[in-house]
């Protein structure tokens, strides 16, 4: 726990300077920032919002340089203040440092300060210059005491790092503003790269993010988010990054020995990614796939309307491209074992083998063998791979009934309409304000003429002659909200009735396939039956072996399975160079920023205009509710450069003052 | 709703910027990087300060009033002493990142950022940090346009004009901090890139951060040399125009004072690019005449405006066919004036000179192209822009108002028609064509000269014309602007345009009256179309012959040079041929990636 002897946050001004350290009250605040990395106290923290003093030895004027250097650095130049501004200052503090000026210049510098903050056009340089401004406002006495001494300046070690809320939000970190940048620029190629130094599959991602960053962008304060997304498939679209043969074996500078070779389980959006960095890398890399194709849940999981499987097919091609080889029908546990591998001369291994296999609801009169059953995963791929690819004929029935309120149900509540099915009906436990499904599916699955059915939950399967005939359900009412501020549900007694239906899909989650591993293995699970994998660098309890994605983590998204593949490279890349995982000061500081933000309101410092953002168009739900055909269409130029000047840049800056 | 500004009430609708609001109501703010005429409001210079208070609130907040919206009740200021002291600091800032060669720029006298200075009441400049623009690109190596970004103040006016008006989209913003600057895209050279020279990012820019390039110099060098014979063209749209500069109407036909003008700085030989303008009616007209005989690629399109041909060549070289071979009426000029011209007058053609006066940037370029060339000299020496022979004319002590009239007094070359002025306005081209070509295929001309039918300033305008004889109704399309242009190349790529048997396209919005080598007026693009248009028409409409046919000098130059249109001769003086010049740029990852990651904030 730290002690802040004075600082400024928000308005908030802590001064503790008449205190001698133990009398100093702790600030739960700060729990985390006690030390950088073992054994490096921090010793002030310099933000957006202001700045915070733990050590006595501060130099504020060094601190003071070292943050509006970096922040004239990132200054996209736009803007005169900002541009212009942030280096003036720079010039006057460096003034103050050599001993050409002195104490006289403060109010100059104040000036400055205030201006920049209140006339540049974006949130880097509404923000460069507060942390310095607050000094100047409150601590001017201790910048007075420095320059009276500047004989004795000193430099300080230190860790600057800039950010903005929506990558912070990105499990990938992508550089949001950068690419949207890009695309204002007219530099459509330089946006796309922005998204492939993240991972290859930059079109997919953008047909089918969660888009955590959207729900953090700061025009959320205003109107609507920028449509991040939409922006991201416009450049993925538009900027032929794989039929123009952008990527090439060249592009590896500092190939690896040969006998480095790293093995990969499974091709879904984990391994596929960590293959992608680890090739980048320089490391020979083969990964192996259990199916007859790629994709892994991003392939199954996903409906046709959404992604289309070539877009998915040829974005992981540049694994290959890259000099990566896939082995298909390459089951763990079943065609070999991690141990043969280790025998075959692989010396790290990545694990990325998901969580294919669907829930059981956990009823009477439930068989996962019974016809009119499938999983929700199970009749994704049914349908996504025997059906659409392999062209296999598929019988479901008349009416359907599938149990789930999260996307996999959605996907498969939509595709079963594309497959001709006469009544979908949806049924969910809780209401519509619940349901975990992203809203814009909810209503497209509506559009199209899903029947939803809320706060039903089942109760029995009803069957005949091991063919389900009926589904029994039960009304239900919502309670208080829980500790996680979640309204349970519970039955309301009586109120059973039965549906007639020829087809159930439970579609209620999945969980991690164990007939993967072998005991041999040595690979543990966690109480929740997942890869049991340290979260900072994903090693597993076996040296050498690495997991990441649903396998470590339960059902979750591309993205953050796209994350974990990158980390896990960055992990392998550091076992196999230096025999243990280093130390990575982007995900600490990372770490400090978000225990900064938790207690903070935040709000827009200047008025801004409203604009709407843009829609894309889409296939009319009538038509494309009895096709495969993707439904939302690419955006135009014209849009997309609208859409990118909607973008706030929120860009600020962190500086971290460290021992060493 | 409501709020005050200057404590007066006004009122606006939701949404509405400060800027907006108080222009509404008669309230100046400065501003320099607007271009509101083109709804550009980037918000990158922020001098358009305000001070506001919000309703009920104690608190007075200075905002840009470009993007800062009216809210209800609120107090707006604009002209407090804080204000003022704030927008003076932040022009001074702009300052400091600006290269203050004043004297040298090519906008003395006519500078955005000057005028915002004098009006926040700029006395001295506290910040000389040279180093923040020394390292900026100048690049020179266009004939057309120069780029001096140690100027440029990041208005993105010239970004707006390349992408939205033209749709050219050549231009980008490049690098961050200090050394922004607007760029080509894929970091090429202005000539090898896809700019078309249209030099419409001239006619916005504040500053002298893009200008067209100034070749007067070698014009003085050329009339003061004893041994050198000048040979000056005017073309049509300059006479509207160049007025302007010396104060006078906007669309005034100063034609007359041009010839007193080139006399009085030594001009030696005064011609009009009128005379070739009919020349190239003979010529387009027939070959038009015979594609459709010969089954040759239709619809036609003109070849009179270099921007739009530089456009063809580099976006669209699989539909080079559709070009007229016809070269534009200056390549026509300086190639008669080289050959015919100088046998008629008894001139050496190495001592003649050619110096065309231009409201076009393109034709700068044009003039350079290898195939404008006999025995290795080109036809036009030397071209300058309506902007640049104001300057000339100044530099020569000139005052073009104070003139007095003159005529054209050539006997071989010295006379034109009103269908070759009109070339100046879009659609112009067009009609001088119909004229003609009806007249070839009836024997008689039309009823009614004026066919208002193909006149307009829309961007892209479609007329149905009863050519008569075994023609009938013809479809033809007219096109303004390279956004319009790219629309109908879209069209005749999917036989949309099949419909049409002769399209005029120019490169510039309007045509040459509103070219990128015209006058400018602050903060205002395409200001004085209209004006100009008129002038235009006007002339045409008070001419004594308007049918090129009909030029007594053409009549003549058939006769006695080239004998028919079309011919051997014909053929090789006045026709030429394009070529491909389509960009193929081989992106890499690890190219983009070296370059990304020195901007990007890891």
């Amino acid at each position: 726990m730290s002690k802040v002897i004075f600082g400024v946050w928000d308005g908030e001004v802590i001064d503790n300077r008449d205190k001698r350290m133990f009398e100093i009250e702790d600030s739960p605040r700060f729990d985390n920032f006690v030390e950088f990395n073992p054994g490096n106290p921090i010793k002030a923290f310099f933000g957006w919002k202001g700045f915070f003093i733990f050590d006595g030895g501060v130099n504020l004027l060094d601190a003071a340089m070292l943050y509006i250097t970096r922040a004239a650095k990132e200054s996209c130049g736009a803007c005169t203040p900002c541009r212009v501004g942030t280096n003036i200052i720079k010039q006057k503090l460096a003034d103050i440092i050599n001993g050409v000026a002195g104490v006289e210049s403060l109010d100059e510098l104040e000036l400055l300060a205030e201006h920049v903050r209140t006339t540049s056009l974006c949130g880097l340089g509404q923000t460069a210059t507060v942390a310095l401004q607050k000094m100047l406002t409150y601590f001017r006495q201790e910048l007075e005491a420095e320059i009276r001494d500047i004989a004795n300046y000193k430099r300080q070690e230190a860790y600057s790092y800039v950010t903005a809320p929506c990558i912070e939000a990105c499990p990938a970190k992508v550089e949001v503003p950068r690419y949207i940048d890009y695309i204002q620029d007219g530099k459509l190629t330089h946006s796309v790269s922005v998204i492939l130094q993240k991972y290859p599959m930059a079109e997919t991602c953008g047909r089918v993010c969660v888009r955590f960053c959207e729900f953090a962008c700061r025009r959320n304060l205003v109107d609507e988010p920028v449509g991040i997304k939409l922006l991201k498939r416009f450049v993925a679209e538009r900027e032929k990054y794989i039929s123009d043969n952008w990527f090439d074996q060249d592009l590896i500078a500092d190939k690896k020995p040969d006998d480095l070779k790293v093995a990969i389980i499974g091709t879904g959006p984990a391994g596929i990614n960590a293959a992608y960095h680890l090739l980048l890398k320089g490391y020979s890399v083969d990964i192996f796939e259990a199916h007859s194709e790629p994709g892994g849940m991003a392939s199954v999981g996903i409906p046709n309307y959404r992604l289309p499987s070539d877009v998915l097919h040829k974005e992981i091609g540049i694994v290959e491209t890259l000099g990566g080889k896939i082995y298909y029908n390459q089951r763990m546990g079943k065609d070999f074992t991690l141990t043969d591998l280790k025998k075959r001369g692989y010396k790290a291994f990545f694990l990325g083998i998901g969580a294919g296999t669907g829930k059981m609801i956990g009823i009477p009169g439930e068989q996962r063998s019974m016809k009119g059953y499938k999983s929700g995963i199970n009749f994704l791929l049914y349908i996504n791979h025997y059906y659409l690819n392999i062209g296999l004929d598929v019988d479901l029935g008349n009416k359907m009934v599938i149990v789930g309120g999260g996307n996999v149900a959605m996907d498969c509540a939509r595709s079963a309409l594309r497959m001709g099915s006469e009544e979908v009906h949806l049924v969910y436990r809780r209401s519509k304000d619940e349901m975990p499904a992203d809203h814009e599916e909810i209503e497209a699955a509506e559009k199209e003429g899903v029947i939803f059915h809320f706060l039903t939950h089942p109760v029995q399967i009803v069957s005949k002659d091991n063919q389900v005939t009926g589904l029994k359900l039960i009304k239900m009412e919502l309670g208080e909200p829980d500790a996680g501020g979640r309204r349970s549900a519970k039955p309301v007694d009586g109120s059973e009735y039965t549906m007639d239906c020829d087809f159930i899909i439970p579609a209620i989650g999945q969980r991690v396939d164990h007939s993967f591993l072998s005991p041999n293995d040595g690979i543990e699970l966690n109480k929740w039956g997942l890869i049991d994998a340290e979260p900072h660098t994903l090693e597993t309890t076996q040296k050498g072996v690495f997991a990441g994605g649903d396998c470590t983590t339960g059902p979750k998204t591309l993205i953050e399975a796209m994350a974990l593949g990158m980390k896990a490279a960055k992990s392998i890349d550091d076992y196999l160079t230096h025999g243990r995982v280093l130390f990575d000061p982007s995900e600490r500081m990372s770490e400090l920023i978000k225990d900064i933000e938790k207690d903070d309101t935040d709000y827009l410092a200047v008025p801004v205009r409203a604009t709407k953002r843009i829609i894309a168009d889409e296939i009319d739900p009538e038509v494309r509710k009895k096709i495969f055909e993707e439904v939302e269409k690419n955006i135009t130029v014209e849009q997309a450069y609208e859409e990118a000047s909607r973008c706030l840049r929120c860009y600020r800056v962190s500086l971290a003052i460290t021992e060493k | 709703m409501k709020g005050y500004i200057n404590g007066k009430e006004v009122e606006f609708n939701e949404n509405d910027t400060i800027l907006q609001t108080a222009r509404a109501h008669g309230h100046f703010i400065p501003t320099l990087c607007a271009l509101t005429c083109l709804n550009h409001t980037p918000g990158t210079c922020r001098v358009c300060l305000v001070d506001t208070k919000k309703k009920g609130g104690p608190e007075h907040q200075i905002v840009t009033s470009c993007d800062t919206p009216m809210a209800e009740g609120m107090e707006v200021l604009t002209r407090t002493r804080l204000v003022r002291e704030r927008q003076r600091l932040q022009v001074e800032l702009l300052l400091a990142d600006h290269n203050q060669d004043c004297a040298s720029c090519i906008r003395h006298g006519d500078c955005e950022l000057q005028d915002v200075a004098q009006f926040v009441g700029l006395e001295q400049t506290h910040y000389n940090y040279p180093h923040f623009y020394r390292g900026r690109t100048k690049e020179i190596s266009s004939p057309a346009i120069i780029r001096d970004m140690s100027k440029c103040i990041r208005c993105l006016r010239c970004v707006e004009v390349c992408r939205e008006v033209q749709k050219t989209d050549v231009l980008v913003f490049t690098d961050k901090g200090l050394t922004t600057e607007i760029g080509i895209k894929d970091s090429l050279a202005l000539g090898s890139s896809n700019c078309v020279s249209c030099g419409q990012c001239t006619l916005v820019c504040p500053v002298g951060a893009l200008a067209a390039r100034d070749d007067t110099e070698e014009v003085v060098d050329y009339l003061y040399d004893p041994e050198i014979v000048t040979v000056f063209q005017v073309a049509p749209a300059v006479r509207v125009a160049l007025g302007e500069e010396f104060h006078m109407l906007s669309g005034e036909s100063v034609e007359a004072k041009i010839i007193s003008a080139i006399r009085k700085i030594g001009g030696d030989v005064i011609l009009d690019t009128n005379f070739s303008a009919d020349l190239t009616i003979m010529e387009e007209g027939t070959e038009l005449l015979d594609r459709i005989k010969n089954g040759g690629t239709l619809p036609m399109m003109t070849s009179c405006s270099p921007g739009w041909i530089n456009f063809v060549e580099k976006n669209y070289p699989e539909l080079i066919p559709h070009l007229s071979s016809a070269k534009s009426p200056q390549q026509m000029f300086g190639a008669i004036a080289k050959s015919f011209l100088a046998e008629k007058m008894g001139i050496n053609p190495r001592n003649m000179r050619v110096v065309s006066i231009m409201p076009c940037t393109a034709k700068k370029e044009e003039a350079k192209r290898p195939e404008m060339t006999q025995n290795g000299k080109p036809d036009v020496d030397v071209v300058l822009t309506t902007r640049e022979f104001s300057r000339l004319l100044k530099r020569e002590g000139v005052w073009l108002a104070d003139l007095p009239d003159s005529v054209y007094d050539n006997p071989w070359m010295g006379d034109y028609t009103g269908a070759a002025v009109i070339f100046g306005a879009t659609g112009g081209v067009m009609e001088a064509a119909l004229r003609t070509l009806y007249a070839v295929v009836n024997g008689k001309e039309l009823d009614k000269i004026d066919i208002k039918a193909v006149r307009g300033l829309e961007n892209f305008r479609e007329a149905e014309i009863d050519l008569g004889g075994d023609y009938g109704k013809v479809k033809v399309g007219m096109a303004t602007g390279l956004k319009a242009a790219r629309n109908v190349l879209e069209k005749i790529k999917t036989g949309e345009a099949d419909k049409y048997l002769f399209i005029e396209v120019m490169a510039c919005p309007g045509g040459c009256i509103s070219g990128g080598g015209q006058p400018r007026i602050k903060g205002e693009y395409q200001y004085n179309k209209e004006a100009r248009q008129q002038g235009l028409y006007t002339i045409d409409a008070n001419a004594p012959v308007r049918q090129s046919h009909n030029n007594p000098m053409i009549k003549k130059i058939y006769e006695d040079f080239l004998g028919e249109p079309l011919s051997h001769k014909s053929h090789r003086l006045l026709h030429t041929s394009y070529t491909d010049r389509k960009r193929k740029v081989k992106h890499s990852i690890k190219e983009i990636w070296e370059e990304i990651t020195a901007e990007s904030i890891i």
